[in-house]
């Protein structure tokens, strides 16, 4: 009777199967449009040729891109851009457009960040773009910095409804900083089309403040990507390692989505002569580190022994993770974790520090796909290659960084744990904007240590790769989605405040089509969360030092090593005292200075040693 | 009845391109994960599966345990194994394996559409696959009626068009752009960049195109199918050529070598037509009927 009811099953799945897709392909009208209708590039008029700009204010330099639609043939690929200054527009710079993706980089050096300024983008006799260059917002308490990640466009799960929404919200919390951690563009052969898209849809937000935009996989045309520095892939699913597309594809990928970025700490190519744009922003003195997680990462087909029907998913939960981490495999590369080390010290004009990247340096959910798809363990995750993701975390705990990224399509909050269980960073995964594909965080065992009333899936866990994971909060999808748009499938996006006097990050998780500023409005459960800067490096069997009291307001403090010379860390205390925490039972030299730790303060100091005034004047 | 050797031939090579598909596509399923799951994983499936009784646990399992449908993903391997074999023992007087065999080929039809619907419906993954659905269609006609007989040369033709219209329609960018993986191994192989890589696709797919059409003239038929069978096992082994390296697990060969083995129809079915014009000209292998055994009761052979 059962193997009568699967047949039966079976033969209705072809044509049920069949027929959803093409229901689906063939939906159109009544205010819902197919990805591909919606990718059509409109034929614009010559004033309306600018489509939107994208900006950054770095270290006195104003990097703005403007994305153009296609220039006709002879007219001009001259784009200018000007300031208004004293009722005036005055030309600050001219470019040529670059023709492979229509894109215009402005680079105005000698920038005055003090004021905000009115820009205009132009473009021949007609077209005008106008915007606004913020000043830097260093004399405000609270930095808001609104995140996105997963834009699918497709009609299925709510990709196609309006983006109003959220555009709303930006403004009505006058979010700082725009950060788009990824997947803004699902379409792998037309990025320039979806591109121009995303820019419709959200340029109204962006060509008023700074917009940071990460391209991940989908971005440069591939379910996922291990980028092993330009290396051409070319199995299916991209598991080998490296690109998909063509090189040439991808570099117009980047210069849309990345060139207006401060510039490139290490310029040089990486294969196929795609570039690199792993940076730094400073911004309202938050010291924000731009990081390329899959740039260099190892691709795994191949390379760890095969534990599930893909070479990047691990099915079987007894296998042995130490037998995946193998020698040679590389999550961010030496180059990025010399930039973050120096990053990591460097306090110039800064109180916190943030790290961005794709996705977050743990397996962070359970299940994958539209139902109970268990996997162990999945690759395309920074919780592997372990011992890269290990080292990523030591360099930007050293910094006290808080980590905000996306990806995953599923909302979470965890800090990360290397040697114990919370010795590391915290990081916040933002929702999609919409989701096209579900996951869960579900492990089959309660946390230990959770908050007091907090759900069993919170709590101190191993990831699939074995690392520790304390889960904060998660927001989950329903099972079987009622509707099975946005919000039912844990659409959404984040803002976080981070609060340079008191050094608290806020971590604020929303579904769609809320209003953010209605007090009646709920976030996902689990959200808000509140830390300290100084959370993201306290692991709990530490110790304190004595507390210092400094002569200077908000003093840079650095630990080292007494034995090593290591460097455990670097941070700008809140006011005049700081209590440093420690390892018990070592011996460490404090060094302390007013932007640089230059002052050697202590040089044996330990857990429980005497309070101590420091003069810095 | 024994074959003539030139028939046994013909007959081997079918068994081959059946034999490679099969345990191709059963090695997938075995050792990595079959193209069904765009047709399982749908809403209106779990909506069916509890209307004729089957919990949603039953179906998607509880998590911590498979469900249906991850258990059959990979019991259809059996069958596929077993399709294997029977490419390998059929006879032309086994009705049974010969059954057996075009159910096999249903479960590539399924396959392909499980394909075409994952390649957001583009018709040329469904078309490129001909050879591989009509490979055991082949082989029992061939069994049934004769390698020669015009049945089975004109489902081999029909096959041959399939794989090639459908590797040249993708080749062309029809109906999106050339696959990045096509370009890319050609990159690798041929050491050239993306431009150029293009261009060489190009001409590929025009003479993809060209050979269907070359198919049905009759001077240039054999030229046709010498082409195709070359082109057709060179890019099965691109795969492989452009992924494999020393310095992989197993050299990467669990990664690539079944893309070769399943794709054995796309170079044994021109094969099978090379072969069986060989001697286009000579009239008493052509032309006169040879009756091939005895379950050829048609004298009609091809004239084709």
């Amino acid at each position: 009777m059962k193997l009568i009811r699967l047949v039966t099953l079976c033969c209705s799945a072809l044509l049920i199967a069949g027929g959803a897709v093409a229901q689906e392909k063939g939906k159109k009208g009544k205010g819902q449009k197919k990805g591909p209708a919606a990718l059509a590039i409109p034929n614009v008029e010559k004033k309306d040729i600018i489509c939107f700009a994208l900006y950054t204010v770095n270290d006195e330099v104003l990097k703005l891109t403007a994305q153009l639609y296609p220039v006709p043939e002879g007219d001009t690929k001259t784009v200018r851009l000007e300031i208004e200054k004293d009722g005036k527009w005055v030309e600050v710079a001219k470019t040529e457009v670059i023709e492979k993706g229509w894109t215009a980089p402005f680079r105005v050096e000698n920038w005055d960040d003090t004021q905000t300024q009115k820009y205009r983008v132009l473009h021949g006799e007609e077209a005008s773009y106008e915007g606004t260059i913020r000043r830097n917002p260093i004399d405000k308490d609270e930095i808001v910095v609104a995140g996105f990640t997963g834009n699918s466009i497709n009609a299925k799960h709510g990709g196609d409804l309006s983006r109003q929404d959220l555009i709303d919200n930006v403004n009505k919390v006058d979010a700082d900083v725009l950060f788009f951690s990824g997947d803004q563009v699902y379409d792998h052969h037309r990025h320039y089309a979806a591109w121009l898209k995303f820019g419709r849809d959200f340029g109204e937000i962006i060509k008023d403040r700074p917009t940071l935009c990460l391209p991940d996989d989908h971005d440069a045309g591939q379910p996922n990507l291990w980028g092993e520095s330009g290396k051409i892939s070319t199995l299916s699913g991209a598991a080998d390692g490296g690109y998909s597309q063509p090189g040439e594809y991808v570099q117009e990928v980047e210069r849309a989505q990345t060139s207006h970025m401060p510039d490139p700490v290490d310029p040089h190519t990486i294969g196929q002569g795609i570039g690199v744009w792993f940076t730094n922003l400073n911004w309202g003195n938050i010291d924000f580190a731009i990081l390329e997680d899959r740039k260099f990462k190892t691709g795994p087909a191949g390379r760890v022994p095969k534990q599930g029907p893909r070479p990047d998913h691990i099915l079987n939960p007894d296998y042995d993770p130490a037998s995946v981490d193998v020698e040679g495999a590389i999550l961010l590369g030496d180059r990025q974790l010399k930039f973050i080390d120096e990053w990591a010290q460097d306090w110039t004009d800064a109180d916190m520090k943030v790290a961005l990247s794709a996705t977050i340096f743990c397996g962070g959910a359970h299940i994958h796909g539209a139902a109970n798809g268990r996997l162990h363990a999945d690759m395309d995750s920074n919780g592997w290659p372990q011992t890269g993701r290990n080292n990523a975390l030591r360099g930007l705990r050293k910094g006290f960084a808080f980590h905000y990224a996306g990806d995953q399509h599923l909302a979470t909050i965890f800090q990360q744990g290397i040697d114990e269980y919370g010795d590391a960073i915290y990081s916040f995964c933002v929702p999609s904007i919409a989701n096209l594909y579900l996951r869960w965080w579900e492990p089959l065992e309660a946390g230990p240590n959770r908050e007091p009333g907090a759900p069993e899936y919170t709590g101190d866990h191993l990831d699939g790769f074995a690392n520790k994971v304390t889960n904060f909060a998660a927001a989950n999808p329903e099972k079987n989605p009622a509707g099975n748009i946005l919000n039912t499938r844990a659409a959404g996006f984040g803002i976080v405040r981070f609060n340079t006097k008191t050094r608290d990050i806020e971590m604020e998780c929303w579904p769609r089509n809320v209003d953010v500023t209605d007090p009646e409005a709920k976030q996902y459960p689990g959200w808000p969360m509140t830390i300290s800067q100084f959370d993201n490096y306290n692991p709990r069997s530490w110790g304190k030092l004595g507390e210092l009291t400094f002569d200077v307001e908000d003093p840079v403090v650095q630990l080292i090593d007494a034995d090593t010379d290591e460097i455990l860390y670097t941070v700008r205390a809140s006011g005049k005292s700081f209590t440093p925490g420690a390892p018990k039972g070592k011996t460490f030299i404090v060094k302390a200075g007013k932007d640089a730790p230059e002052t050697t303060v202590s040089e044996a100091a330990k857990v429980g040693s005497e309070p101590q005034t420091v003069t810095l004047k | 009845m024994t074959l003539p050797k030139p028939d046994q031939l013909l007959l081997l090579i079918l068994r081959l391109g059946g034999f490679g598909c099969f345990a191709g596509w059963a090695w997938v399923l075995f050792y990595w994960e079959g193209p069904y799951g765009v047709l399982l994983w749908q809403d209106s499936i779990y909506a069916l599966a509890e209307k004729i009784g089957i919990s949603w646990d039953e179906f998607v399992g509880s998590g911590a345990q498979d469900g249906l449908v991850q258990k059959w993903h990979s019991r259809i391997g059996w069958l596929y194994l077993i399709c294997a074999i029977l490419t390998l023992t059929v006879r032309n007087n086994s009705r049974i394996q010969m059954a057996g065999l075009i159910g096999g080929s249903g479960l590539l039809v399924l396959l392909s559409y499980a394909k075409y619907l994952s390649a957001n419906q583009q018709l040329p993954m469904f078309v490129e696959h001909g050879g591989q659905m009509l490979i055991p269609v082949i082989l029992v006609l061939a069994l049934r009626f004769g390698v020669r007989h015009r049945a089975t040369v004109v489902t081999a033709m029909v096959a041959f068009v399939m794989i090639f219209a459908g590797h040249g329609a993708y080749a062309l960018g029809y109906p999106s752009p050339t696959p990045a993986n096509f370009l890319g191994m050609t990159s690798i192989i041929l050491r050239v960049d993306a431009e150029m890589a293009r261009f060489i696709l190009r001409v590929a797919g025009i003479m993809d195109m060209l050979v269907c059409v070359g198919l049905f003239f009759r001077p240039l038929r054999r030229g046709a199918a010498l082409y195709a069978a070359v082109w057709g096992f060179l890019t099965a082994v691109a795969r492989p050529v452009a992924g494999m390296s020393l310095g992989l697990n197993y050299w990467g060969a669990d990664q690539y070598l079944h893309e070769v083995v399943l794709r054995a129809p796309h170079f044994m079915i021109p094969l099978y037509l090379l072969f069986l014009w060989r001697k286009a000209d000579e009239p008493d292998s052509l032309t006169a009927p040879v009756p091939i055994s005895s379950g050829n009761t048609d004298p009609q052979t091809c004239r084709l």
